[in-house]
């Protein structure tokens, strides 16, 4: 089967999602625009306050609301000097927010401007895993972006993901679906976000991003959906009995029965040729 | 030796008369081979969702699928009589496909595009036989030809429609992934069994694939 390949691609490469600086999973997702591309899409999560977004000195975004995420863009890939303003601020003021993000070939990357625990705003990159997903699964990543301690996300009453520290991102293959998920307090019962439904449909890669601050008690969910992640199924057993590659009448069993005879008839009566021949 | 060379052009005539005979003697779903593939590549195999310039896009883009609210119900194919009622199916705990146990039942597979999308390739499978014996409701697809209508009925929209383009055999395990794909030309797919029938390995170790044109109005 042609999709096992790429599958154990991306199980590998999905081991390096923490780092941007690893290499991407491209071989299962190719960059739109050939190798020196890279698929970025920027993530807002810092309360309260209407961005402008530059990257190298030239305007990437604007007037970009918190809670929201862009729609991928292609970008060359390179290193890019990111600074968010506060909106009509830039490029000459004061970034509320900078830093270099290194963006490999073929990388699927979303930076993310949040809060970090204490509530500094801070720039992170994460890497998206957009590697298969098997046929009726999709792909659930929580990514920890608010002022606020370690959580438990769970899913359906479920402990997901455990621990989960600002700035990381935990990620698992679940099956497609509606599921009812929340964020409590890590090893508590305590929400600290939701509940929220979440449809994961199959597929896809769904990142959600808890993102605010505790302090404020503006924590908040956010999601992020990509697509094209799914796999064929391995095969269609679409049969039962046999019955329909049985021949099943007597007259063709008859017919069989001659071929095969006349086979071994003229077969033998041919050697014995052949031996009296030699003899 | 000329008398061997002789008798072996015998044995060969009467062998290649006696298949023949069976071959146009056999109803198509007696036979213990698969129907004959035709209309070489299709539409399906042509464009695979890797190999499309458009497909990347969909990939790393957001949630932007053409999903078609429209569920289908039921397909027909008047000039080889298959009517079968259709329920959507998704996968089994192994991965596989789920079919529908009723061979007069047609599973469409729900995490793609339905029929009457205007991308992708819409997948119908039925089961070619029962455990009981019964032939299924797509054992029929071994009597199809190019250019046969196909009628898809859905709730609360005009039948989608298609015409008969291909039909191959491909080994179970060697499925193209193809038939699965999310975007490109819109297709439909028509999936079932197909012999070699080896009870120890599983059965049918084949599936026969239909591949369907949308008619254009």
């Amino acid at each position: 089967m042609t999709s096992r390949t790429p599958l154990l691609l991306g199980a590998s490469a999905g081991a390096c999602a923490l780092a941007l600086a690893v290499a991407a999973p491209a071989t299962a997702a190719p960059a739109a625009d050939g190798d020196d591309k890279a698929m970025v899409s920027v993530f807002h999560g810092v309360p309260g306050l209407t961005v402008d977004v530059y990257a190298n000195g030239d305007e990437l975004l604007s007037d970009f609301e918190p809670g929201t995420v862009t729609d991928p863009q292609s970008l060359d890939a390179g290193t890019y000097e990111i600074q968010v303003f506060e909106a009509g601020q830039g490029p000459d003021g004061t970034p509320a927010v900078e830093k270099e993000i290194d963006v490999p070939a073929g990388a699927n990357a979303t930076v993310a401007a949040h809060l970090s625990a204490d509530g500094t705003p801070q720039l992170t990159a994460f890497t998206n895993d957009v590697s298969e997903v098997d046929a009726g699964k999709s792909r659930l990543t929580v990514r920890h972006v608010a002022a606020a301690p370690a959580v438990d996300v769970r899913a359906g009453g479920q402990p997901v993901f455990k621990g989960l520290e600002n700035p990381k991102q935990d990620t698992a293959v679940v099956d497609a679906g509606t599921v009812p998920a929340d964020v409590v307090l890590a090893g508590t019962d305590t929400v600290a976000v939701g509940p929220a439904d979440l449809n994961l449909e199959e597929g896809t890669s769904n990142i959600v991003y808890a993102w605010g601050s505790a302090e404020d008690k503006n924590l908040a969910l956010a999601t992020q959906t990509l697509s094209g992640m799914e796999s064929a199924p391995n095969t269609v057993n679409a049969g039962g009995s046999g019955a329909a590659a049985t021949p099943n009448s007597s007259d063709e069993w008859l017919a069989w029965a001659a071929v095969t005879g006349m086979v071994a008839l003229t077969g033998a009566l041919l050697i014995r040729r052949t031996a009296s021949r030699r003899g | 030796m000329g008398d061997v060379s002789r008798r072996l052009t015998g044995l060969t005539v009467a062998t290649a008369a006696l298949a023949a005979v069976l071959t146009f003697g056999a109803t198509p779903a007696e036979q213990a081979s698969p129907p004959p593939d035709f209309g070489g590549a299709t539409a399906a195999d042509a464009t695979t969702s890797e190999a499309s310039p458009g497909a990347a896009s969909d990939r790393a883009g957001p949630s932007s699928r053409v999903r078609s609210a429209l569920p289908p119900q039921r397909i027909l194919i008047d000039t080889v009589g298959l009517d079968a009622r259709i329920r959507p199916v998704g996968v089994t705990g192994a991965g596989d496909m789920a079919v529908p146990s009723d061979p007069a039942v047609a599973g469409w597979y729900r995490f793609g595009p339905a029929p009457g999308s205007n991308r992708g390739s819409s997948v119908l499978v039925g089961h070619v036989d029962g455990d009981t014996g019964d032939l299924g409701e797509f054992a029929s697809l071994y009597e199809v030809r190019p250019g046969d209508p196909v009628e898809v009925r859905r709730a609360g929209a005009e039948p989608a429609r298609y015409r008969v383009t291909a039909r191959s055999t491909v080994p179970k395990d060697s499925l193209p992934p193809s038939a699965f794909r999310r975007s490109g030309p819109p297709v439909l797919t028509l999936i079932t069994c197909a012999p070699p029938f080896v009870p120890g390995r599983g059965g049918y170790q084949a599936n026969l694939i239909v591949t369907a044109e949308p008619l254009t109005a």
